[in-house]
């Protein structure tokens, strides 16, 4: 937290600044929105180890085009599409979609990084690129909502003309009763709010509390109506204004949007700032945040409560997709055999190219593209993804089955099953209540545990041959099975002391609540951390102008703090110095601009370096962070040799060390090629 | 008969102690009329033919002798005392009287001035078939200035807090500010029972409660303290009239739920009905919940509890009025030669000698008046003498007292039988025993 104070001037003096030239255009902006492709959970694990959440199929769309259609509905002319996990996959489907040819009239930028492990993370960036201008919409990549927020729009517009930048945020919600099929009990909340002004003042998660506790000053407000309210559906859609992503970058430990609404609750005294709440009647809006809440949204779906985002509408506009719609919200994709007998009972969506069998019973039922479908199979409540093949006499209820499946003849899977993708299962088996049965072994993830607080979907790639050594069990999934068990009944939300239906996984699998503040984990996070503190020990100090020897006296209390080695120090040092400017202006700044900024800098902060750069092996750290610097930075190799010469003017680095560095240090194409860019060389030769 | 009528007269009247000195607070004139005349005038009106009044041998023995409770309550009072200092609460009264209690009851404490359409309570009393429906009204800020309290500072009065549903009617929640230190606690399952709270602050209590029979049975067989007995609900009144407070039941008690004669017929009524008193879930009305607690509360129209001395004073003013008071009484007598305020009220056997000026005041019975004496914004009770040449401003002025020749006072309280010095000069003073 050293840097937390200058951070806040430094925001509020940018705030400032942007505030002069904001306003007369303010009317103007385009509306724009931060999409967030991440769930940054695992509650669909292990499904999303093959697939981002976000492009899971639901109706046979996937979720991140009913998100995109909701936005562009709404009239966000400009989205933002944060991807993490799995970040190519969504790029390339979003860059085949309708979103990205030239008529739609709303441009998705796509942005990706590794980085990203919460939505604080995500809204930091948007802050450090200067994304948004003005208002935008903040969703993440799984709201399915026909939601109309115009209106909410406007009064959070209006209440930020009338009060001068003070309400910050209005949250979207609906108004469902407790208990509701649409509400998710991991999600429930208990609001208090001001009756007459909307204004929240108590925002807290009810999940596993007997008792709702209140502090009593949030009733000292001056009005003397009061709501308390239990009766809200949390549509995870917020109208955020642009302090909000300043707000996430002063205040580093928020990492949900949680942490953030309790945050400013808890200092709306210090800061002022407040939060609204927008309360709709109608419409639909909803997360789908774990796989019952699959489960209900895609009934609803087929119910057709999300209107006009029906299935037969073929919103995402693709060739071939279309289906018909006919009574008891039947639909039919194009080339759909059904065969002797075969009854469509009701809510029933099938996709484009599927047969099915003769005298099979279909119900509240999705089944995906291109799939097979055998003689006598009793489908209820099941999800059928693309290209699953199901053999005859299958009995599926409330289950999913992800793409490539196979289900061999005479298999019964009961409630709550998952087959994730490429299992097979059976002949002659049945699967009891919330089976989760993957091509991963559940052991993988002991070797990534460090990955494990990140996000439904750390990082599998390499461990598949090692999993092939393990034999399946076929006692688990069958004689011809294929596919590992996963901790079963991990799913399973029946057993409830309270009888009245409860709508989320058990907890105690899921040891990484995304809402508990995560606590970086050991050794990389804490070099990470003292880098951030780093940049903030400098900024500060160009701020307030602090005098060098301070500043090495903070930077060493830090490297005590993080335990951080001598070496880590002058690599991050020297990259932090050298990011600055990026940093400060954003990526798009031209080799000579950067040069311009940054040897004032390296004029100002010599003295620092001095002080850590002494022995011949601290000159070849350094350098070394420059060189992998710059090798990230390929466009700016012409300002290299300018910095390079200019560190060793201000005698940051000695001659000797450079020379060395450049007749040895090539290890790898690249860096070769750095070394023989021409600047460099003309350098080595003025040296 | 529906309701059994119970009215609570034996407060003593804590916050006002400087007027209750000599004159139990059910007897203070306000408007010429004892204060207690002014919830019996309301339950007349709403058609009881028969009160219970439960008081102290004090206030008995005054009932006795005031005209005005005889010319004008037509209503049979069944005068029932209690101890005097006995500390009895509200509970501790209504077990005193429990041989009596044949019906539900309607408990209304004496110092309630108000014109409330009194069905409204008790309709939804009616309607919800509730264990207790209770009347509450917008605070008021009173604005005369309090003799005596000059720069003094208001305590800070302790808000209450309460709860009622989405329809304003159900009460599901109450507790004052001082007890909340730990902040607002509700349970889980209220909230998702009623999903949408109103958190109302800026209301008073009208001590005004219909109240089931077995609520009065339970109390009487629970003679100790009832709050340890089941997990009560308790109303707080801090600082009340009445000493000790009504514990209201809120949660299942088996010995509440004895049903009464016709309560079979009622849950099947209700089991046939497809009426529910709540959407957004599934289960039957009420949720199955025996008890049940409603209140209504006045948007606008006067309602007073007179238990302050501020209160006293705002009665003073506007009583008289919302009843259409003679102005003045038929045998006072008063001098052609003085100037009198239609806004003031003169009581019986009073002598209004020449020279006087009397506005926005209210004078008590048989009190003499002498010449050339200004009376302005003042409440001078019964029998008290006024010399010559006083005047006497923003003041009360307890029964009995004399003001000596020319003494000027101006916010002055003036206890029961106090003397004033003549030509006594006294501004912002209380003068009392």
């Amino acid at each position: 937290m050293a840097g937390k104070g200058g951070k806040q001037s430094r925001s509020s003096s940018g705030l400032s600044g942007r505030k002069g030239a904001g306003d007369q255009e303010e009317e103007e902006q385009p509306l724009q929105a931060v999409l967030v492709a991440d769930s940054f959970n695992r509650r669909f694990f292990p499904v999303t180890k093959d697939q981002p959440r976000a492009l899971l199929p639901l109706g046979n769309v996937a979720m991140i085009d009913y998100t995109l259609e909701f936005l562009t509905s709404t009239g966000v002319q400009e989205t933002f599409v944060f991807c993490c996990w799995m970040a190519s996959k969504i790029k390339e489907h979003l860059l085949k979609s309708k979103w990205c040819r030239p008529t739609s009239p709303n441009t998705v930028h796509i942005i990706t990084s590794e980085m990203y492990r919460s939505l604080g993370d995500v809204l930091r960036d948007v802050d450090a690129k200067s994304l948004v201008r003005s208002d935008f919409v903040l969703v993440y990549g799984d709201v399915v909502s026909n939601v109309d927020i115009s209106q909410a729009l406007q009064e959070h517009r209006h209440r930020r003309k009338m009060d001068k930048n003070i309400s910050v945020m209005t949250m979207i919600c609906k108004e469902s009763s407790p208990g509701h099929k649409s509400r998710c009990e991991e999600d429930d909340v208990i609001v208090a709010m001001d009756s007459r002004s909307q204004r929240i003042l108590h925002y807290h998660k009810t999940q596993g509390l007997k008792r709702l506790q209140f502090p009593v000053n949030i009733f000292h407000s001056g009005s003397n109506e009061f709501e308390i309210r239990h009766d809200l559906l949390d549509c995870h859609i917020s109208i955020c204004s642009p302090q909000v992503a300043e707000l996430f970058t002063d205040n580093f430990d928020y990492q949900t949007r949680n942490d953030f609404v309790r945050g400013i609750l808890v200092n709306e005294e210090i800061l002022g700032n407040q939060i609204h709440m927008h309360v709709t009647k109608d419409g639909y809006g909803v997360r789908v945040s774990n796989l019952l809440m699959y489960d209900s949204v895609s009934s609803d779906l087929v119910r057709r409560w999300v209107y006009p985002l029906t299935p037969e509408a073929n919103f995402v506009d693709q060739k071939g997709r279309s289906c018909t719609y006919s009574r008891h919200n039947v639909y039919r994709g194009s080339g759909v055999s059904l065969g002797h007998g075969s009854q469509m009972e009701e809510n029933v969506l099938i996709g484009c190219d599927t047969s099915i069998g003769a005298n099979c019973y279909i119900s509240n039922s999705v089944i995906g593209n291109n799939c097979t479908i055998g003689d006598n199979v009793n489908l209820d409540h099941a999800y059928i993804w693309n290209n699953v093949h199901i053999a005859s006499n299958v009995v599926i209820s409330q289950s999913v089955v992800c793409d490539k499946v196979e289900v061999k003849t005479g298999v019964t899977l009961n409630k709550q099953c998952v087959l994730a993708y490429n299992v097979v299962i059976g002949p002659d088996i049945s699967l009891p209540e919330g089976t989760v049965v993957s091509m991963h072994h559940p052991d993988e993830e002991e070797d990534e545990d460090d990955d494990e607080f990140l996000s439904d979907d750390a990082e599998v790639g390499h461990s598949k041959d090692k999993t092939k050594l393990k034999a399946f069990n076929p006692a688990e999934v069958g004689a011809e099975g294929k596919g590992y068990i996963w901790k079963a009944s991990s799913l399973d939300d029946t057993e409830d002391e309270e009888l009245v239906r409860k709508n989320c996984e058990s907890e105690d699998s899921e040891p990484d609540d995304p809402d508990d503040p995560v606590i970086p984990s050991p050794e990389t996070d804490d070099v990470k951390v003292f880098q951030m503190e780093v940049l903030g020990t400098l900024q500060r100090g160009l701020e307030e102008n602090i005098g060098f020897d301070n500043l090495v006296l903070e930077i060493n209390s830090l490297k005590y703090a993080y335990n951080i080695t001598m070496k880590e120090v002058i690599q991050i040092l020297t990259s932090v110095v050298l990011e600055y400017p990026f940093q400060q202006q954003g990526p798009q700044l031209t080799p000579a601009q950067y040069v311009a900024l940054l040897l004032p800098l390296l004029k100002k902060w010599a003295p620092v370096f001095k002080n850590y750069v002494k022995r011949v092996q601290d000159h070849l750290d350094c350098l070394s962070a420059f060189e992998e610097h710059f090798l990230e930075q390929d466009s700016h190799w012409p300002a290299m040799v300018k910095v390079l010469m200019n560190m060793y003017q201000l005698e940051i680095l000695e001659e000797e060390t450079i020379l060395r560095w450049f007749s040895q240090g090539a290890t790898t194409d690249k860096s070769r090629q750095l070394r023989k860019n021409q600047g460099v060389r003309t350098g080595h030769t003025a040296l | 008969m529906e309701l059994q009528a119970v009215l609570m007269a034996a407060g003593g009247g804590s916050r006002m102690t400087d007027l209750t000195y000599n004159t139990p607070k059910a007897m203070l004139p306000v408007g010429n009329k004892p204060l207690m005349w002014y919830p019996l005038n309301l339950l007349e009106r709403m058609g009881f033919e028969e009160v219970i009044v439960i008081t102290t041998k004090e206030v008995q023995k005054m009932m006795s002798t005031d005209p005005k409770m005889k010319l004008d309550v037509k209503m049979k009072l069944d005068v029932v005392c209690i101890q005097e200092d006995g500390d009895m609460g509200t509970a501790d009264a209504l077990r005193h009287i429990q041989q009596k209690i044949k019906t539900d009851i309607l408990v209304v404490s004496c110092d309630l001035i108000t014109d409330v359409a009194l069905h409204e309570v008790v309709d939804l009393f009616r309607a919800h078939n509730a264990t207790l429906a209770m009347l509450m009204s917008k605070a008021h800020e009173f604005t005369e200035t309090v003799p005596g309290q000059k720069g003094k500072k208001k305590t800070a009065e302790q808000r209450d807090f309460v709860g009622v549903d989405q329809s304003g009617k159900r009460l599901l929640f109450m507790a004052n500010e001082a007890d909340l230190e730990d902040g607002l606690s509700i349970r889980k399952s209220i909230m998702r029972k009623h999903p949408r709270m109103h958190i109302k602050t800026g209301l008073v209590d009208a001590h005004l409660y219909c109240l089931k029979k077995a609520v009065v049975d339970f109390l009487a067989d629970n003679k100790q303290n009832p709050l340890k007995l089941c997990e009560c609900f308790i109303i707080s009144t801090p600082n009340s009239a009445l000493p000790a407070s009504l514990s209201l039941l809120f949660f299942p008690h088996p010995e509440l739920l004895i049903s009464s004669r016709d309560e079979p017929l009622l849950q099947l009524a209700q089991d046939r009905s497809c009426w529910n008193d709540h959407r957004g879930d599934m289960s039957e009305a009420y949720h199955g919940g025996k008890l049940r607690c409603y209140v209504h509360i006045m948007d606008e129209g006067p309602c007073y509890r007179v238990n302050t001395l501020a209160a006293y004073i705002e009665a003073n003013r506007l009583a008289p009025k919302l009843f259409e008071e003679v102005p003045v009484h038929p045998s006072a007598v008063i001098s052609e030669r003085c100037q009198m305020g239609s806004d003031s009220y003169i009581g019986a056997m009073c002598q209004i000698a020449d020279k006087t000026s009397i506005k926005r005041s209210t004078i008590g019975n048989s009190t003499t008046v002498k010449e050339k004496v200004k009376v302005a914004n003042s409440i001078i009770m019964h029998g008290v003498t006024i010399e010559e040449g006083c005047n006497i401003q923003g003041s009360v002025i307890c029964s009995n007292a004399v003001i000596g020749r020319g003494a000027d006072l101006k916010y002055c309280l003036v206890g029961n039988g106090q003397q004033i010095e003549p030509e006594g000069k006294d501004h912002w003073h209380e003068h009392t025993p």
